[in-house]
């Protein structure tokens, strides 16, 4: 009796279900990597989603390992039929992504149901996210890196202009001049910050410095062309020398970069804009120093910055046409609001965010956002990318160079050597 | 008796059969699969064209694969012999406490093992991070330059192995252990009544008779650091991974950041065949050298 009265009722229950499919809560798997600073602000924006689409959509979120761990997971997903819903990509990845048939396409009738449009956004920006003249992702922000400073200790050292920004920033010998008088001010461990434990992170400084002559990694698929070899190794003598006169932190890796500039002990550091929340969220509390962000500095000839830009993307396979929706809605909702990912240190890529007056009027965003019209980004190959094969060789090879123990001139013969052997 | 063979086969086939099952569908049958992947140009998920030994000719001019192969070896002779003589010699000193002394230290000993790879990655990183790590104030009270020890390509394998030896040596402890209780106390009376020493006593009775134990722990450890991934990779991230790679790392490199399934499978045949032959011969060394010493 019991039995026959508990079948009834979840047959009820499954007749309401299908009766009110239309407004049924689709549930969107995310997957993401952002796990630093940036990553608190993520949650906030997927929380204050679903509380504005209560009973629509909501966001079942996990956030996984970033680099080699995510692609990895995201390759075996994929064709299995076991991905997300929606993910965050670099738009570096995407060429890679598109030759092994990972991503949905983003259709003109997609973009129109998200009510965004490639005027939304810079033309670099729309560029990368497009593999012949199709779309593969949406565009959420670009994130270079630029160089943090030490308000306290640059004034301390003399180096310190007027207007709050940090001299000798045009020149080779003006930046190194600026690192000697603080390393001669003897209140600092290291003028400069660096990551030279991480050739990873590296790869970023050194492509920005390669930017800044013009220097290209890939010409019509080959590697370091001409020239180009000679400007990678422009590109690492400048920083070994940094380190060799210990201008620069040596083999140190990335929480170790963050503690010496947070503590004092480096003076300056150059790193993402992903840092951003940290210092904020340290000087809110009274726990730092008077700093600021700018542009990198220009060693070479002109302004140039790497930069990669973080997006959405739809893993390839079946989709129902209601969770498609859901989707959209999620990347169209997000990047309309994306004015609090700035606040994550990003630059958001949908225009209309970056041109309001808010966004104008935040700091340090604005001391630094100049710096868009001097990106980089990584050459389109199947071989670039973060965590890609290019990436995987060059980085190998800056650890020693960075530290003393290996010459330029021979990482960029090995570099060569290994490119063309891919 | 009479016995029904026939009847017999029947149980012994029910017996079998689930586990021939499982081991044909995810030993077997994988293990064919990848000597096929290994002739063709296949990216790390789906089918591709047939291209002969090309993987394999590649693998002679390939520096990483060369690189691979010697750091396999370099650390298998850092770990195996090392290892196995540590646990030993640990196992000979528990041996010798016992009661509740014993029981503590030899939970001392094993509390590493029960450890994941990734926390072994995280408590030795700190230990030995070059800015901020206590190994590193140890070295300057000793006034020893500081060692960037997981980026330079001279320790990282000494290094690994270290922390690998600290890590697993627990189990080999245990059974060393095992071997030792087993080794009856009759046979040390009558040495001592023959009035051996210590040292004639473990030369003569302790070593022989544990023998066929250190021949299966040596055995067992060199399958195992044939193999060895997770400790490199973690200690590898953003140093120079290409200098300090491995056999199962280059694999991994190969199939899942350059897109090669072909060329991957290739160099897990090659690696296979390895495991095969060298366990195959040291096992049959060692069981050979043991015969001759008793």
């Amino acid at each position: 009796m019991l039995k026959l009265s508990a079948l009834k009722t979840s047959a009820l229950a499954a007749a309401v279900l299908m009766s009110s499919a239309a407004y049924a809560e689709e549930t969107v798997v995310w997957w993401d990597f952002l796990g630093g600073g940036d990553g608190v602000r993520m949650k906030q924006m997927i929380s204050d989603f679903n509380a504005a689409h209560e009973g629509e959509i909501k966001i079942d979120a996990t956030t996984l390992e970033w680099g080699v761990p995510f692609y990895t997971k995201v390759q075996t997903a994929v064709p299995v039929g076991e991905a997300p819903d929606i993910m965050t990509y670099h738009a570096s990845r995407i060429p890679l992504a598109v030759d092994q048939n990972l991503l949905s396409e983003i259709t003109a009738d997609d973009w129109s149901k998200m009510d965004l449009a490639k005027s939304d956004y810079a033309p670099s920006t729309w560029d990368a996210v497009t593999i012949d003249g199709k779309q593969y992702a949406v565009p959420l922000d670009t994130h270079p890196i630029v160089l943090y400073y030490n308000k306290d200790l640059l004034k301390q050292a003399g180096r310190l202009n007027d207007d709050g920004t940090p001299m000798g920033m045009d020149s080779r010998e003006g930046f190194t001049e600026t690192l000697q008088a603080l390393k001669d001010s003897g209140s600092v461990k290291f003028p400069l910050g660096s990551v030279t434990a991480d050739g990873n992170f590296m790869f970023r400084t050194i492509y920005s410095l390669m930017g800044q002559q013009d220097g290209e990694l890939m010409t019509d698929g080959e590697f370091l062309v001409g020239d180009n070899g000679q400007k990678l190794q422009n590109a690492l003598s400048v920083l070994a020398e940094w380190t060799n006169e210990g201008l620069q932190s040596t083999y140190t890796d990335y929480p170790a970069t963050v503690a010496l500039f947070t503590s004092g002990e480096a003076a300056m550091m150059i790193n993402g804009v992903w840092e951003v929340p940290t210092m904020t969220d340290l000087h809110k509390d009274g726990k730092l120093f008077e700093w600021g962000a700018v542009e990198l500095p220009v060693i070479f000839d002109h302004p140039s910055t790497y930069a990669d830009s973080h997006a959405f993307a739809i893993p390839a396979g079946d989709m129902s046409a209601e969770k498609r929706d859901a989707v959209l809605e999620v990347m169209s909702w997000i990047s309309k609001n994306s004015l609090f990912w700035a606040t994550a240190g990003h630059i958001p890529a949908y225009g209309p965010v970056t041109e309001s007056a808010e966004y104008k009027a935040m700091e340090p965003n604005a001391t630094y956002s100049p710096l868009t019209q001097n990106m980089i980004f990584d050459p389109k190959s199947t071989l670039a990318g973060i965590a890609g094969p290019i990436f995987d060789v060059m980085s190998t090879y800056f650890v020693p160079t960075l530290n003393g123990e290996m010459d330029p001139a021979e990482a960029v013969e090995e570099i060569k050597v290994e490119l063309n052997d891919l | 008796m009479i016995r029904d063979t026939k009847n017999e086969w029947l149980v012994a086939l029910i017996l079998l059969t689930p586990f021939l099952a499982v081991y044909g569908l995810i030993f077997v049958y994988p293990t064919i699969d990848m000597f096929l992947l290994s002739f063709t140009d296949a990216p790390l998920i789906g089918e591709g064209d047939y291209v002969g030994i090309e993987n394999y000719t590649r693998l002679g001019r390939d520096r990483r694969f060369d690189t691979a192969m010697w750091n396999t070896a370099y650390f298998v002779a850092l770990s195996v012999v090392p290892g196995t003589a540590v646990a030993l010699a640990i196992a000979l000193g528990v041996s010798r406490l016992t009661g509740r002394m014993q029981a503590l230290i030899l939970a001392l000993f094993f509390l590493p093992y029960i450890l994941p790879v990734s926390v072994v990655y995280r408590l030795w990183d700190w230990t030995m991070n070059f800015q901020f790590g206590i190994a590193m104030h140890v070295f300057d009270m000793l006034g020893i330059a500081r060692v960037p020890v997981f980026k330079t390509t001279t320790w990282f394998m000494p290094a690994v192995a270290f922390i690998t030896i600290w890590w697993t040596c627990g189990f080999n402890i245990l059974l060393f252990l095992a071997g030792l209780r087993a080794i009856p106390q009759e046979i040390y009376e009558a040495a001592s009544l023959d009035n051996a020493g210590r040292w004639t006593t473990f030369r003569k009775v302790t070593w022989p008779l544990l023998w066929p134990i250190t021949a299966l722990n040596l055995t067992i450890q060199l399958i195992l650091q044939m193999k060895i991934f997770d400790q490199v990779y973690l200690f590898s991230v953003g140093g120079r991974p290409n200098d300090n790679l491995v056999m199962v790392y280059y694999i991994f490199q190969r199939a899942f950041q350059s897109n090669h399934g072909g060329r991957a499978a290739a160099i897990a045949v090659v690696l296979f065949v390895i495991v095969v032959v060298v366990s195959v011969l040291n096992f049959q060394l060692t069981r050979f050298s043991g015969s001759g010493k008793r």
